[in-house]
């Protein structure tokens, strides 16, 4: 019997025993928590690019998609070689800026538009400061402290581990519908007449809508999926709330329901 | 923290579940965010809490359901060997029930005390779900009793039937207790969209915090995983019987519940992946990242060992099946087949583990000269690994078929139809599942994803045309002589404990996959970890801890089935119980 119970622990302990090993073998990655690092207004080119390292493989999350071939462009080395020819009439620095804030205006060939806009989890200081990395992968950085709006530069919201200062959004002054639609990045996956591109469901199938389904779609994207539209259910943004003003967000409902 | 402080800490999380709303903001506020825990930290003592709960928990919640079923087999088919044998589950049970019990206890103080903050917050909204819960593990309890001390009492007629409808109260009050503590786990997983870290917890209302997006497919998933982990402890208890046996009728007893622990847990196996398709979908369309974060992000190593475990899984319980084959008369006919079988299982595994988007650093992007590996990176894409695990469950499948066949001889007419019918199915199946596994490599990813859907219908239409074809061929069927149980060589048995260390390892590595995507949250972009230890481990020494909760597990269940078991022992006070040798 004592036979049996040492050979029933050995099964065990050695089972056991190979698992972990095998799982100590593979390369071994955390998920580090995001270090609060402050981004000053004295703050050089260089010392953005190094925190917009770190937040390119920590808090921003790029790698999940970047650097895999597969899902989004390869970025280390070579994003600072062609950001300036990518965008007619958009230098390296202002096309970074905006593939981060606005990653549906343009979306290179060959991808999805999967990326969401960074303003979601990251200030505009970490935001600059990524610009300030990818320019450093083979390019020349132009980012200065002087990019970063005063606001978002210091300790309050700058961290990398902060949630974000407050996005841009759309200006508050606009009152057109359409226009609205189109600085809020809308068209980027909806259609509007020929604007647009037709990613999501179109604007002109909208009309009767009910109102209330169409404003908890926009503030809560998540919390229904129209039909058809499954592939690509979690990639709307889920800030408009704070980037619309009330106003704002129920002149887009009329406008969509009907009342054009 | 000293034990005054902690015990005052678990009072105050427990009142807090009692507490008017504007009390509980304030004791909120109050509690101190985060406790120690000596040697291993706060957040390993409530990982090892909160893993052994729920192997526990996953065991007691799986069993009855297919003692259930074995039950109402033995009642409808008349066959009294059923009857005992889901007695005998049921006694495994009512020892384990116990310790899920203490190790809930367990996890409660351990959360109250070292997590006050964010336990007083999952108090103050689910404080009414979190009632319901402890009512219905009372209610559970006493029908569990009645259950099992009624099983001889109530054994003829009306009375029997109504003994079973115990056992079906027993599951169904379960399933509300492992639903409800669900919503909590998924919950920090998935919260509403309207939740915002400054939203006051009582104002989240607590349908739209249970429903959540990861909710239902996580109840699914956990439902069936609790049958396959169920199957595989009870069939590793029978394989320590087994070894144990002093006769030959105890042998052929233990040696007949250890197969019938591994058909459950294998034969439930077989349709888990599809309800974590579920799961995984879900987790996507909830969260992008947080799905990319999951398969492709840092956990993306993950997913090898879990090929590499399931592959153990698969070649395990088809050698358990292989070896049993040896005491079937008839079964000698199928003997050449297995080397070829055991040749698409190997590289099923080699395939399915074959690692391809991995995440990596500049220096490993470099020396493999892309982001992908030149020839692996073809080889590991998703057409390869679908197309892979597919034909092993076919193969699964089939090893099931001849087993089940080996000594019977058909007498029906149309039987040698009837098999090449089963066997069209089967290359017909896999036909498909090759054509769409090659045809992946030639469309975009959007529309390889889809083709998974149609290589999985194929092998599900598979499996159940060719299980009514069997049945109903093999009704009046002849026997080639009895299957002689007992007669399994040692070897045959520590396969069983193979794939109980297996099943429970692979369960904690899920459970870290589970909870590790929320990483630095407790509620996901809702509430932040800022305690010290708020960094997701890598898997080594998430392997480690994994281990460590399986060992634990294992020695406890061990020395509570010894406890049961010695109720069997020769003088024990306790009416011996006999076994009736199985027929086969």
């Amino acid at each position: 019997m004592l036979r049996t119970n040492l050979s029933v622990l050995f099964v065990v302990l050695g089972t056991l025993a190979v698992y972990t090993a095998v799982a100590n073998m593979i390369p071994q990655v955390a998920s580090e928590v995001p270090v609060e690092m402050e981004i000053g207004s004295d703050v050089t080119p260089e010392q953005l690019a190094t925190i917009g390292e770190e937040l390119y493989a920590g808090a921003g999350g790029c790698m999940a998609c970047h650097g895999l071939g597969t899902r989004a462009p390869d970025l280390l080395g070579v994003a600072g070689t062609n950001c300036s020819t990518r965008r007619e009439g958009l230098d390296c620095k202002a096309y970074l800026y905006e593939s981060l804030t606005e990653p549906g205006v343009f979306v290179v060939e060959g991808f999805q538009p999967i990326m969401t806009d960074m303003r979601r989890t990251l200030s505009e200081a970490q935001i600059w400061a990524l610009v300030a990395f990818l320019q450093s992968q083979g390019g020349e950085i132009t980012v200065t402290a002087a990019d970063i709006p005063q606001e978002a530069a210091g300790a309050d919201g700058a961290g990398i581990g902060s949630a974000g200062g407050a996005p841009a959004g759309a200006a508050s002054t606009i009152k057109d519908p359409v226009e609205l639609l189109r600085v809020s990045i809308c068209l980027a996956c909806h259609q509007l007449g020929e604007e647009g591109v037709a990613l999501g469901p179109s604007f002109d199938d909208m009309a009767g809508g009910d109102p209330e389904y169409l404003r908890r779609s926009i503030l809560l994207p998540n919390a229904d999926t129209a039909d058809g539209f499954e592939a690509v259910a979690g990639t709307m943004p889920t800030n408009f709330g704070d980037q619309l003003t009330a106003a704002q967000l129920e002149i887009i409902v009329r406008f969509l329901a009907g009342e054009r | 923290m000293s034990g005054r402080g902690i015990w005052s800490l678990v009072a105050a999380g427990l009142l807090l579940m009692a507490a008017e709303p504007a009390w509980a903001q304030e004791a909120l506020a109050a509690a101190p965010e985060y406790g120690d825990f000596p040697l291993i930290g706060a957040r390993g003592a409530v990982w090892i809490a909160a893993q052994v709960h729920l192997m526990f928990a996953a065991f007691v919640l799986g069993v009855p359901m297919f003692a259930v079923v074995v039950e109402a087999i033995g009642i409808f088919g008349g066959e009294e060997r059923y009857d005992k044998l889901a007695k005998e589950f049921t006694r495994l049970l009512l020892v384990a029930y116990s310790a899920t019990a203490i190790w809930g206890a367990v996890l409660v103080f351990v959360l109250a005390s070292l997590y006050p903050r964010f336990w007083a917050y999952l108090t103050t909204v689910f404080a009414p779900s979190m009632w319901v819960y402890a009512g219905l593990f009372f209610l559970e309890s006493f029908t569990l009793y009645l259950y099992y001390y009624g099983w001889d009492r109530w054994r003829r007629g009306l009375s029997k039937k109504l003994h079973l409808g115990l056992g079906l109260a027993l599951n169904v009050w379960g399933t509300i207790v492992m639903f409800i503590a669900n919503s909590w786990l998924t919950f920090m997983m998935s919260p509403p969209g309207d939740l915002a870290a400054d939203t006051a917890p009582q104002t989240v209302q607590l349908w739209s915090a249970i429903a959540n997006a990861t909710w239902m497919p996580i109840n699914i998933h956990r439902l069936i995983a609790n049958v396959v982990f169920g199957g595989a402890v009870v069939g590793a208890y029978a394989a320590y019987r087994f070894l144990a046996a002093r006769s030959d009728e105890e042998r052929a007893h233990y040696d007949w519940m250890g197969y019938v622990g591994n058909f459950i847990a294998i034969g439930a196996l077989i349709v888990l992946p599809f309800a974590g398709y579920w799961l995984g979908r879900e987790i996507y369309e909830f969260n992008q990242q947080m799905g990319i974060t999951m398969m492709g992000g840092f956990m993306s190593w993950l997913w090898i060992i879990q090929a590499f475990l399931i592959g153990v899984l698969f070649l395990t319980g088809n050698y358990y099946l292989w070896v049993g084959m040896g005491r079937i008369p008839g079964a000698e006919r199928f003997m050449p087949y297995i080397k070829w079988m055991l040749v698409v299982l190997v590289l099923g595994t080699i395939v399915w583990a074959t690692p391809h988007t991995m995440i990596a650093n500049r220096r490993e992007i470099a020396e493999m000269g892309g982001t992908h590996h030149p020839f692996l990176g073809v080889l590991g894409v998703m057409s390869a690994k679908n197309t892979a695990v597919n034909l092993m469950i076919l193969t699964t499948f089939l090893s099931f078929l001849m087993y089940r066949r080996a000594n019977k001889q058909p007498v029906v007419s149309w039987a040698k139809t009837g098999t090449m019918l089963q066997g069209a199915a089967f290359a017909l199946s896999s036909g498909i599942v090759l054509f769409y596994g090659i045809y992946g490599y030639f469309v975009t990813a959007i529309v390889r994803i889809g083709f998974s859907v149609y290589q999985v219908l194929a092998v599900l239409a598979c499996i159940f045309l060719v299980i009514i074809l069997d049945v109903v061929m093999m009704r009046g069927a002849t026997s080639r002589g009895a299957i002689r149980w007992g007669q399994m060589p040692a070897r045959s048995q520590y396969a069983l404990f193979i794939l109980a260390v297996t099943f429970t390892w692979l369960m904690g590595l899920m459970g870290f996959a589970r909870s590790g995507i929320r990483q630095h949250w407790h509620v996901f972009e809702v509430i932040r970890d800022t305690s010290p230890q708020a960094v997701t481990p890598a898997l080594g020494p998430a392997a480690t801890m994994i281990s460590t909760c399986v060992l634990i597990f294992m020695a406890l269940v061990g020395f509570i089935f010894w406890l049961g078991g010695l109720a069997d022992k020769p003088g024990a006070a306790a009416q011996p119980v006999h076994h009736a040798r199985p027929e086969g």
